[in-house]
């Protein structure tokens, strides 16, 4: 049974819904921990409001930003699934089918750089990337309305044989200039190696793993605990108006690379916009966060 | 939880000098709010030809929070706000702040401190929005007093609206030259030093 054109439009315009609306469970019990462990009264009142406004936000049905974001999706196609109809499609007639209906209304961000000309869609919208999972009989969707608040913080620089400590001083400099204004407590996807374009990808898919997986190289996941331990001693805390919560968890991948080698940093805003799902062969459709 | 202090708008110059950053309030009372860039560069035209704005912001507020208008029926109806970056209009803020005697700008990630100037001199406190708060914020709104400019798409728009309870909100620069954004900018600045100690030390121990 191959998964459809009609599967994929459904559940594309469902994720991004969802995503709209819901904070994700992990972080949401991220963010009761960081306020049990707060020392700010202020900041504990922010991060009550963040709770708050998260169950707010699922229990009316609404949104939880103004800004939806531009529309992300990554896809995996198992080379074991049939597929059935034009996908790529499927994907932009799903969210074409989301800003048509979904209540209430989304505002345009979606900018041509040309013009500035504003709408829910552009040249390019939705921004869909693809790749392969050998023997897999499912086709992946991850979808990220990726809002600017935080995401115009990333950034990426090219290091000529780079040392760790050149590394995470780099990752700590992105965290000193975004400061307050990136709606802390964030998720920090590091992408490191690769070229330009695979580091900044690395960077982003690192950002939006679930929270509470050990990072298989430990190299990283020593990185991953000390980066943490760094940013939240920054202050800037929730909201950026101070306190010891200015980072949910920082997530950090690698690829091979060069000598030189890029470093690419980039900040999921608190509510850490994100949500996917599994299409299988069967017919079967599992979502996650 | 700190005290959080109601407030009825609007406000007087005294009453605004008395909040210290770090406070927290609720507003009551009429609100003025806008997301736009162009908005803001359309308030500037206006202000430098002398010619008085659709909604008379003098003396008032001026916060940096998005909103979906629609018009059914011959009146405007607003779904929901959610606050903006600021920093997007540091360079025409301190104008606005000076010209019209702002009371009370806000948004989130605060502003520069050429705008700290401009609020300690006029009498002005920049409040802090939660981002992601959309739902709790919009729960706020009470009527629509007004909408402006609707030629601009919706979260562009000059918007006047009635709010109850809305907050709390974090007073995140006060009218005495406290801006926590630069407190906190501050002290991560000199902290840096001893976190990359901290970092290096900690990198040491587990590569052996």
């Amino acid at each position: 049974m191959p998964v459809t054109y009609e599967q994929v439009k459904a559940v594309a315009a469902q994720l991004y819904g969802s995503a709209l609306k819901k904070v994700p469970e992990d972080t949401k019990a991220a963010l009761v921990r960081a306020h049990a462990a707060e020392t700010s009264p202020v900041a504990r009142s922010v991060l009550s409001m963040m709770i708050a406004s998260a169950r707010r936000a699922e229990e009316a049905d609404r949104h939880l930003c103004s800004d939806a974001g531009i529309p992300t999706y990554f896809v995996k196609i198992g080379t074991a699934v049939t597929l059935q109809g034009n996908i790529r499609q499927a994907i932009s007639d799903g969210f074409d089918h989301l800003v048509a209906t979904i209540q209430p209304p989304i505002l345009k961000h979606v900018t041509n750089p040309l013009t500035l000309e504003r709408g829910h869609k552009g040249r390019s919208m939705p921004l869909v990337s693809f790749d392969l999972v050998d023997g897999a009989d499912y086709l992946e969707i991850v979808c990220s309305p990726k809002g600017l608040g935080a995401g115009r913080w990333a950034a990426l620089e090219i290091f000529s044989f780079p040392t760790l400590d050149v590394i995470e001083r780099y990752v700590m400099d992105c965290v000193l200039k975004a400061g307050s204004q990136h709606c802390p407590p964030v998720v920090i996807g590091v992408g490191i190696g690769g070229t330009f374009d695979v580091c900044a990808k690395l960077a982003k898919q690192a950002s939006l793993r679930p929270f509470g997986l050990i990072n298989p190289e430990p190299i990283l996941a020593d990185m991953e605990a000390r980066l943490l331990d760094a940013v939240n001693k920054t202050g800037f805390g929730p909201m950026g108006t101070g306190g010891d919560t200015t980072a949910l968890a920082v997530h950090v991948d690698y690829a091979a690379s060069h000598g030189f080698v890029p470093v690419a940093v980039c900040f999921n805003c608190w509510i850490n916009r994100r949500a996917g799902a599994r299409l299988y062969d069967d017919g079967r459709i599992e979502t996650f966060e | 939880m700190p005290d959080i202090k109601p407030l009825v708008l609007p406000l007087t110059e005294a009453s605004v000098r008395t909040l210290r950053a770090g406070d927290l309030v609720t507003l009551n009372g009429d609100i003025t709010i806008t997301a736009g860039l162009p908005t803001h560069r359309r308030i500037v035209e206006y202000m430098e030809a002398g010619r008085p704005l659709p909604i008379d912001i003098t003396g008032d507020t001026l916060f940096h929070l998005g909103s979906y208008s629609r018009e059914t029926e011959g009146r405007f109806e607003v779904l929901y706000m959610n606050p903006t970056t600021s920093t997007r209009f540091d360079s025409l803020m301190p104008g606005l702040i000076r010209h019209y005697r702002l009371r009370m700008v806000g948004g989130k990630g605060g502003l520069a401190m050429a705008s700290t100037e401009a609020m300690k001199e006029v009498g002005c406190v920049y409040l802090s929005f939660l981002g992601g708060g959309c739902a709790l914020l919009s729960d706020a709104i009470v009527s629509v007093v007004a909408v402006a400019w609707d030629d601009l798409i919706s979260h562009y728009r000059l918007v006047r609206l009635r709010v109850a309870d809305l907050g709390p909100l974090v007073v995140g620069i006060d009218s005495h030259g406290d801006s926590i954004f630069e407190q906190c900018s501050r002290t991560a600045e000199a902290r840096l030093p001893e976190i990359a100690r901290a970092l290096d030390a900690e990198r040491g121990r587990r590569m052996g």
